[in-house]
């Protein structure tokens, strides 16, 4: 209970540092912007307009939201060490591991309101178009949003031992590989199936974090059904699949985040 | 029971990837006892932060032990009972200071009307009542250094540890740390605290000890690290040439200066007799001090003994 407390504490000054960033408004100002655009061109598209919309919006708030988390995350830690203010925290009466925590709800919850404000200006926007924000497009906002979560808990796992640059290469590059692990997953069970290159790639595939699982509309789902939230989109099921999934990988990340945290000095 | 303690702390710091070593602490042990002012006297890079930030749980040390309430170092239990100001203090810039100590006050799990409660009572103590609703990007150096006084405070600590807390303040702020420091004792509560401000740990401190280069000098009450011994005593006083050049004929040193005639001399006996040629030869005594060994002195004196460190150090 008082645990919640403080680790609550160290949220709420998270929630505040972020929401007084004034980047964080500027880059949802240019979400906002991407939707009306997305407008203009739906007009240029005849009868697919709200179709455009929605497949801009939604692009746009997992764009602007996943700068946002690498930006944030990988700065989570080390902007507490550059400006000195672990001295004056970590002496306070919470665990390391307390405030480690703490940093990732308080951005959680951030990017949790983020998506929310976002997504509520795209249904702004269909619906001054004629169309209908629907619960196919919530879900895939939720998964959005659970894959924010996953990139800001492995920037936090790699800031815990390493530069902001150096994270946000990393953690950009695993997101890369991650979004296309299923192209990897197809090379290594096709073409170099048996061989230990194919090995090594399933692999790599299996221990990275699989970031495609949580952006489906437009691709193919695992025996090569394809999905759009235009159509034949997953359901709830699969999102809460999903969630469990990153909650795992994310909660190890954090875990092992923790461990390096705990015995380090901070001079 | 010690509020707090260490034995044989030892820290190197070992940096870059040619692992160039630097012993901050070679050994280091005292006690500091419930309800005492204890000032951690030593000059710059003496390794008075690093033993703090030690004890606070920032830092591990190489080897040796630092305990807090009669518990190792970096348990929560203890840190609730524990307010620290770092040295020049950096707190979340965003925010307001009544924003921070609202923020402190739930670290050490205070319900919400004692937070606002106590906190408007800090800020007044502290006198950033005029300043509560900025942020404390927009604060001076010695604004901060109030604001890091008040968040030290907030959890009503039984100990409190402070790093250079006049560093930055203006004589007016000095005094009214020293008077915060003061009520603090009275409320029975054991203030630690670091300076190289000598007059400060002069006024305050019941104890103190004195670091030099990574070792532990001295400990002890200030009167005893001093000399009781007087080993002077400076005589002023106005008289005419013939009475002054008689004086000066005596033992001791003399000189004249803007106020008068001096005359310093070994000990009181001699000083007596000055005195008393001064009155009988129709001279005036302006005054008669006996000069005992400063602290500042004693901190110069033990700061260039560099024979006693390499010995202890090995
Ligand atoms: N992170 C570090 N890496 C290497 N050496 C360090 C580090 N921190 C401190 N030192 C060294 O340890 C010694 C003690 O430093 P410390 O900051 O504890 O001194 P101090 O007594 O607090 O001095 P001051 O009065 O200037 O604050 C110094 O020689 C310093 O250079
Ligand atoms: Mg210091």
């Amino acid at each position: 209970m008082s645990a919640l407390a403080r680790l609550w504490a160290i949220a709420l000054n998270t929630f505040r540092e972020a929401t007084r960033n004034r980047v964080l408004y500027v880059l949802v100002v240019f979400a906002a912007l991407l939707m009306a655009f997305s407008v203009v061109l739906g007009e240029l598209s005849l009868h697919e307009q709200t179709r455009v919309i929605k497949d801009l919006g939604l692009a746009g708030i997992s764009g602007v939201g996943l700068v946002i988390a690498l930006f944030l995350g990988v700065n989570l830690l080390s902007k507490e060490l550059d400006r000195k203010t672990v001295f004056f925290v970590i002496p306070k009466p919470l665990h390391r591991h307390e405030f480690l925590a703490g940093k990732f709800v308080g951005l959680a919850v951030t990017l949790a309101l983020l998506v929310a404000v976002m997504a509520a200006t795209l249904a702004v926007v269909l619906a001054l178009e004629g169309g209908l924000h629907d619960i196919a497009l919530v879900r895939a906002e939720v998964l959005v949003l659970f894959e924010l979560w996953l990139v800001v808990a492995v920037a936090l796992l790699f800031s815990s031992f390493s530069s902001p640059y150096l994270s946000a290469m990393f953690t950009a590059s695993l997101w890369v590989v991650g979004r296309n692990s299923g192209e990897l997953r197809a090379f290594a069970e096709g073409k170099l199936s048996d061989t230990p290159i194919g090995a090594l790639l399933s692999g790599v595939a299996a221990v990275l974090p699989d970031f495609h699982a949580f952006y489906v509309s437009g691709g193919m789902l695992g025996d090569a059904t394809p999905v759009s939230i235009h159509g034949s989109f997953i359901g709830w099921g699969y999102v809460a699949q999903a969630g469990l999934y990153g909650a795992a990988y994310g909660g190890a990340c954090l875990v092992i985040a923790a461990l390096l945290f705990a015995r380090r000095d901070f001079t | 029971m010690s509020v707090l303690s260490v034995e044989a702390l030892r820290k190197t710091f070992v940096r870059g990837l040619a692992r160039r070593r630097t012993e901050a602490l070679r050994g280091v042990s005292f006690a500091v006892e419930p309800g005492e002012i204890f000032g951690f006297l030593g000059p710059n890079g003496a390794g008075k932060t690093t033993t703090i930030k030690i004890l606070m749980g920032l830092i591990f040390a190489s080897s040796g032990t630092a305990r807090l309430f009669g518990t190792e170092v970096g348990r929560r239990e203890a840190k609730q009972r524990l307010g620290y100001l770092p040295e020049n203090p950096y707190f979340y810039d965003y925010l307001t200071v009544v924003e921070l100590l609202d923020m402190v006050g739930r670290l050490h799990g205070l319900p919400a009307a004692q937070r606002r409660q106590r906190a408007s009572a800090l800020i007044e103590e502290v006198g950033l009542g005029h300043a509560a609703g900025r942020p404390l990007r927009s604060y001076s150096k010695g604004m901060l250094q109030r604001a890091g006084l008040a968040q030290a405070l907030i959890g009503d600590p039984e100990l409190v540890v402070l790093d250079e807390p006049m560093s930055g303040l203006d004589p007016i702020g000095r005094k009214e740390v020293r008077d915060i420091i003061v009520s603090l004792r009275r409320r029975g509560k054991t203030v630690f605290f670091s300076t190289h401000i000598l007059s400060d740990a002069t006024l305050l401190c019941d104890r103190v000890a004195i670091l030099v280069r990574g070792e532990l000098r001295d400990t002890g009450p200030l009167g005893q690290l001093l000399s009781p011994a007087i080993d002077g005593v400076e005589v002023l006083y106005t008289a005419d040439d013939e009475l002054g050049a008689r004086i000066a004929a005596g033992p001791g040193q003399h000189e004249r200066t803007s106020e008068g005639r001096v005359a310093r001399v070994a000990d009181l006996a001699a000083a007596n007799a000055v005195a008393k040629a001064v009155l009988e030869g129709g001279g005036t005594l302006l005054s008669l001090a006996p000069h005992r060994q400063s602290l500042e002195e004693l901190f110069v004196q033990e700061a260039a003994a560099p024979g006693r460190g390499a010995e202890a150090g090995s």
